[in-house]
């Protein structure tokens, strides 16, 4: 079974329909990058995988597990999936090494020093030890992006969902956040990131699903993507935006 | 007016002392279990959940709309019959207090809790907290710390609102001011006397609050 299985979702906000009809999967080990116009839907639809948006009509399974069904524990499902938001939400008033530690002794109950060790391996891994006692509000956007991924890691995610990580930098400081995001997708780990990075679409993923109007109307090989969607939506919003 | 007589002052120190001492009590544990009392209600305003959310609304807005004096009359009378036994005006004054600041302070909370983003507390779900955790950790220190200047200028107000248990005959500053006044024939200088001390009290706080207010507003 697939890492992450989306079956028939559907939102609503009061009459408007936000996302209508969405079905796709995500392999282990597979990268898909989820772009569209904005408005489109998409980052309902990746908030939906880990049940911090509700969805009215259709499933979604995470690991075997259903996310929409009552009973399931949302919270143990949502600490091995890992999620890095548009504005970092960093703890900001907490230490770099806190942010990393917090959920790790707090949810998985892990010691300080077991939960200490783990965070500064990671912060050496993005690049940060030497930031490890500032505060979030100290460090730039790149740098508090590369944080919050390391914080996510910090659970040992089975998936990481990327809700438009890099919208918010400024350009000089892309460039180090999808590193170390290309270097994650290297490593193995399943990924579903919502982007309009499309260099990044390129270079990593594995398939590409297109949104517009809450639908997904395109969901190909990264190869049939970007050689010849079928879409004329699709077509449209990549002559845009591969003009740049 | 006829002529000051401040010898009064000195004999009278200790009793003084005394009803002050009772005063910064009871602003204490007033403030103190308002904020914890006033935080879970807010948290109750904020839930999806209607009968918390109704219940909170209405306590709050109960509290808030009737004037203080009545409220610590009502429960000096009410807590005996409650409780089946006459407690004394100061313990009375110490429920009453806290219960009628909770309904303040839960709306400073309240607001506390609004100015930190939606996308703190997503963040703490997305780690796999719970709403506790959440709550507990993430959101409310936040809250607290942006509203720390609004918490302690209420607490002011709420140092000056202690002189009203003098209509249940609780022994604060203004009463024992009252009382030594009465002893030594001399209420005016004595009620003078305990002004000056509730200005040189509240005057230092707000002063300090409105430093703390700037660093505040400098770090964020």
């Amino acid at each position: 079974m697939a890492m992450i299985e989306i079956r028939g979702v559907c939102k609503w906000y009061g009459a408007t329909q936000v996302l209508v009809d969405c079905s796709s999967s995500v392999d282990k080990g597979e990268v898909v990058v989820v772009c569209g116009p904005s408005g489109s839907g998409k980052s309902t639809l990746i908030k939906c995988v880990n049940g911090l948006e509700l969805f009215e009509k259709g499933e979604i399974f995470v690991d075997g597990v259903s996310v929409g069904t009552a009973g399931t524990n949302l919270p143990k499902l949502r600490s091995h999936v890992g999620m890095v938001f548009q504005h970092f939400e960093l703890f900001p008033h907490m230490t770099v090494v806190e942010n990393l530690t917090i959920a790790q002794e707090k949810v998985l109950g892990r010691s300080r020093d077991a939960a200490r060790d783990k965070g500064f391996s990671l912060l050496d891994r993005v690049g940060l030890k030497d930031f490890a006692d500032k505060f979030p509000g100290q460090l730039s956007g790149g740098q508090q992006q590369r944080v919050a991924i390391a914080r996510a890691l910090a659970m040992d995610p089975i998936c990481m969902l990327f809700d438009e990580p890099t919208s918010a930098l400024d350009p000089e400081m892309i460039g180090e956040v999808l590193a170390v995001m290309q270097d994650l997708a290297r490593d193995g780990m399943t990924m579903m990131v919502v982007t309009h990075e499309m260099g990044f679409a390129k270079n990593v993923a594995h398939r590409v699903i297109f949104m517009d109007e809450g639908r997904i109307v395109e969901d190909a090989t990264k190869k049939d993507f970007f050689g010849t969607p079928r879409s004329e939506r699709a077509q449209t919003f990549l002559s845009k935006i591969l003009s740049h | 007016m006829g002529q000051f007589d401040y010898t009064v002052l000195k004999p009278s120190l200790p009793f003084i002392w005394t009803g002050l001492k009772f005063s910064v009590t009871l602003t204490l544990i007033a403030m103190s279990g308002g904020i914890v009392i006033g935080t879970l209600l807010a948290l109750a305003r904020l839930s999806s959940l209607k009968p918390l959310y109704t219940g909170a609304m209405l306590y709050v807005d109960l509290m808030r709309s009737i004037p203080l004096v009545m409220v610590i009359l009502w429960f000096f009378l009410v807590i005996p019959l409650i409780i089946g036994k006459p407690v004394g005006a100061e313990y009375s004054a110490i429920i009453t207090f806290t219960a009628f600041e909770a309904a303040y302070y839960s709306e400073i909370m309240r607001a506390g809790i609004q100015s930190v983003s939606k996308g703190q507390a997503m963040a703490g779900y997305a780690l796999g907290m719970t709403y506790g955790q959440t709550m507990r950790l993430v959101v409310l220190p936040q809250a607290f710390r942006n509203m720390i200047p609004v918490l302690l200028t209420q607490t002011i107000i709420l140092f000056q609102d202690t002189s009203l248990v003098y209509a249940i005959g609780a022994k604060d500053l203004l009463k024992a001011a009252d009382i030594a006044g009465k002893n030594y024939n001399r209420p005016v200088e004595m009620y003078l006397f305990s002004a000056v001390i509730y200005f040189a009290i509240c005057f230092t706080l707000s002063t300090f609050v409105k430093r703390l207010h700037k660093r505040i507003a400098v770090l964020r």
